[in-house]
């Protein structure tokens, strides 16, 4: 196991390193630059602002330049947000997204998984529609209108929450991740339901009923166990994009995360920016690709790395 | 006698403590900002909303007042020479920077010099190569001399600011508050480089220092105890909250979180007005939106097409029953300015049924018609409004006059790029002037130091060098109305509207005052118990 992860992590250089070069040359391609504004300013003036982020070398001296960077753990300065490197600006805003998101994922797992259960084992009950509609629900509206509504109810006329904004305490946590926990919860519990009901008409689910096994052994020792496989194989993707922060949701609830600097870096042209997010971003889905396999074999013995 | 003495201390102590206690608590004004904010690099940032912040940490050799008027700032007064040539500042007694360290006339000279080094990588630096033509600024920008001292701007003592000019600007005080031209303390920059202000480290000359930045939070500052007026400043705290999404921050202010918005949703205007009255501000800010039309690029060459299309716009249906949101129809180029002379439009006084019918003429005379219409596609940034306007503007083309428009939508950095390219046919323009002042927009359009748009006028020129040397405003902008009046008669643009502030400022707020620039020092306002 332990040989296999380093096997991986190895492997995935060379994904890391292709996906540094598509992007820096294809942020270039894309017409206009950090610096173009609807003020134009006379070109002398904008040389001279473009040769001090060596805009005005040639293009492979700055791929150059920024590998050599990296290599030494330093992604530039940010071109837009001037006062800052890359690097002070994802070091800022990281815990910020990693504890919305990985609390949204808690939270979105832990009851997702159990609406899918008590949906799949009182099928067709009034527990099943109602947790059905729930679903359904969470994956029809979307997160830019349920924010806004929760902002309206809970925290304006209800007062019980923040509108918005954030200090580290929790009372400021709870609507994101209320909110960012809705689709995730929607979409585990319809994946853990199918699953489950799957998984109980399965064979050895029967054989270890047959056997004379409790109702509640055979569900939580052999039935969970297979039929959780499909949730975890979309949790590690799924983390992937909620702990790097939502855009909308840190948009919306004005929370000072990272994952509103992948967008403004690209329609910004704040190349640096772009380029220390999306590695930063390959990292963490590549990672969590592989946290998502390591639980899977150790969950199901069909699968095996060694 | 020490214990005599003690308990002297203690009760004095007590007192204080008393006094403090009764003294009502801190005044704090939260204020929305619009963005993340971009740098508070005094030398670098160009941007409106970090200028709020820069107005009340600086203050330049002149200030600006609630209503934006320039006053005396660091400089309780000056002399200009006859010819307009030479300022020279005279900088208040006692000056000090937030650390105590003495402010000299040398660190405004220090502030303007770095703003134009190129190292610094300012694009403010054109404010004094172009819009104030400082005496050697533009050999400096060029790096053809590296002497800073070849500029014309010095501190002959410890008092005096001398700034010598190559052409007569009357503009010129317009550019030397906090936003283009505040003092650098020198030591502070060496000590920490592009950290030099950060909390901490950043030592300021304005009303207030700053004390917390949180990138994409807030920005928190505290009054200086040590500038001059000190004494008048009534608000203890103010905290910049970036508010990205206007309608969380309308609901931040309907809660009482924020005093002030940076904006309001177009959408929800109607609505606050009807709720919160005159609490909803709205008034003209210094931008201009115009169509731009290529002229190095047939049939755009031909004026009496330019002309067609410039009146086959109905700009009254366009912004007030499309668009909205507080634009006003303009029909000038320069933004309406109080005091400014705009040159009469003809389209303007039309009835819609004569501006129409003059449109179908001119395009006839063109040589275009119905079996030989018209195709080209106007380059708009894909915000909302503006796409708005470019859409209606292309559905009123093609009504009126059969032209075949269509419009491409990009991000910003695609529709400013389409310009630079050469290629487009008609291009929805804006430009946000640096003052309330024709000179800023003038100077743009200037044929010959406009950035591309390829227009030659005799006339123009001629009424613009004719303005430059004149000192007294009144006469100075009397002669640049006739150079807009070249400018527009030449339909090198169809201007539509200057585009609007708005703002929910809440009613305990006093000292607020709309103003084109959109400036509000934080200085002049207060909180009404």
């Amino acid at each position: 196991m332990f040989a296999y992860a380093i096997r991986r992590i190895l492997g995935a250089l060379p994904t890391l390193i292709a996906l540094a070069v598509i992007s820096f040359f294809m942020m270039r391609v894309a017409p206009g630059g950090p610096f173009s504004g609807n003020r134009r300013v006379p070109d002398e003036i904008r040389a001279n602002v473009e040769r001090a982020f060596h805009l005005d070398e040639p293009l492979w001296m700055q791929f150059g330049r920024w590998i050599w960077g990296v290599l030494h753990f330093d992604f530039g300065p940010s071109m837009k947000y001037r006062d800052y490197n890359v690097s002070e600006l994802i070091a800022i805003g990281l815990p910020t997204s990693l504890e919305v998101g990985i609390w949204a994922m808690i939270v979105s797992t832990l009851i997702g998984l159990a609406l899918g259960i008590a949906g799949a084992l009182r099928r067709n009950t009034s527990v099943d529609y109602v947790a059905g509609a729930l679903a359904m629900v969470g994956l029809a509206i979307p997160i830019f209108v349920i924010g806004p509504v929760l902002q309206l109810t809970l925290g304006l006329e209800l007062r019980w929450l923040p509108i918005a904004g954030w200090d580290g305490s929790w009372p400021f946590k709870i609507l994101p991740i209320i909110t960012l926990s809705l689709p995730g919860i929607a979409y585990v519990s319809r994946l853990m339901r199918a699953s489950m009901i799957e998984t109980m008409r399965s064979n050895y689910v029967r054989t270890a009923r047959a056997k004379g096994i409790g109702a509640r052994r055979t569900i939580i020792r052999h039935a969970l166990r297979g039929a959780i496989m499909p949730v975890v194989a979309y949790l590690g993707p799924a983390t992937a994009i909620t702990i790097t922060g939502s855009i909308v949701i840190e948009q919306i609830f004005q929370i000072p995360g990272i994952g509103r600097y992948f967008v403004e870096g690209a329609t910004g042209r704040d190349y640096p920016l772009v380029m220390g997010v999306t590695m930063f971003y390959g990292a963490i889905v590549i990672g969590a690709n592989l946290l998502t396999d390591l639980a899977r074999s150790w969950l199901d013995p069909k699968v095996s790395y060694e | 006698m020490l214990l005599r003495k003690l308990a002297l201390a203690t009760s004095v102590a007590a007192l204080l403590a008393f006094s403090a206690g009764t003294a009502s608590a801190e005044t704090v004004l939260n204020r929305g900002i619009g963005a993340t904010i971009g740098t508070l690099d005094p030398h670098i940032n160009f941007l409106a909303w970090e200028g709020w912040v820069l107005d009340d940490a600086y203050e330049g050799l002149v200030a600006n007042d609630a209503a934006g008027a320039v006053i005396p700032g660091a400089a309780e007064k000056w002399d200009i020479s006859d010819d307009g040539l030479t300022y020279t500042f005279h900088l208040r007694a006692g000056l000090k920077w937030s650390n105590g360290d003495p402010l000299t006339a040398q660190d405004f000279v220090d502030g303007i010099i770095r703003t134009i080094s190129p190292d610094t990588a300012s694009d403010k630096a054109y404010i004094f190569t172009s819009t104030i033509r400082v005496a050697g600024a533009q050999d400096l920008v060029d790096g053809k001399n590296k002497d800073p001292k070849s500029v014309g701007i010095s501190a002959p003592d410890e008092r005096t600011v001398v700034l010598k000019l190559d052409a007569p600007a009357p503009h010129t005080l317009f550019v030397l508050g906090s936003f283009y031209a505040p003092p650098l303390h020198k030591a502070s920059l060496e000590k920490f480089g592009k950290d030099f202000i950060k909390p901490g480290n950043i030592v300021s000359n304005g009303a207030y220092i700053l004390t917390e930045n949180v990138p994409q939070s807030h920005v928190t500052l505290e009054k200086n105890p040590n500038y001059w007026d000190a004494a008048n400043v009534k608000i203890d705290k103010v905290v910049y909250r970036v508010t990205e999404d206007d309608s969380t921050a309308v609901k931040l202010w309907r809660a009482g979180e924020l005093d002030t918005t940076a904006d309001i949703p177009t959408a929800q205007i109607d609505q606050l007005k009807e709720e919160f009255g005159d609490e909803v501000h709205i008034s003209a800010s210094t931008e201009t939106n115009y169509m731009s039309f290529n002229i190095t690029k047939p049939p755009f060459d031909n004026i009496k097409l330019r002309q067609a299309l410039s009146m086959a716009i109905d700009r009254d249906t366009l912004v007030n029953k499309v668009v909205k949101g507080g634009y006003v129809v303009n029909y000038g180029y320069v933004v309406p300015i109080p005091g400014y002379p705009a040159p009469q439009v003809a389209e303007a006084t039309m009835s819609k049924e004569d501006r129409i019918a003059k449109a179908k003429a001119l395009y006839a005379e063109a040589g275009f018609g119905p079996d030989k219409p018209v195709s080209l596609t106007i380059e708009s940034s894909n915000n909302d409004a503006y796409k708005k306007q470019a859409e209606t503007i292309a559905v009123m083309w093609k009504q009126v006059l059969g032209v075949d428009a269509k419009v491409n939508a990009q991000d910003r950095d695609g529709w400013l790029a389409a310009f630079n390219s050469g290629g487009w046919d008609v291009f929805n323009d804006n430009l946000i002037g640096d003052f309330p002042g024709p000179e800023t927009y003038l100077a743009y359009m200037d044929p010959r130091a406009e950035v591309g748009y390829g227009w030659k006028s005799p006339e123009f020129e001629a009424a613009f060098d004719k303005a430059m040397p004149l000192t007294d405003q009144a006469e100075r902008w009397k002669v640049l109305a006739e150079a807009e009046k070249a400018l527009l008669d030449y339909y090198l643009t169809a201007p539509i509207a200057s585009s609007p502030n708005r703002h929910l400022i809440a009613k305990k707020l006093q000292g607020w005052t709309d103003n084109p620039a959109d400036v509000h020092p934080t200085r002049f306002m207060s909180v009404a118990p």
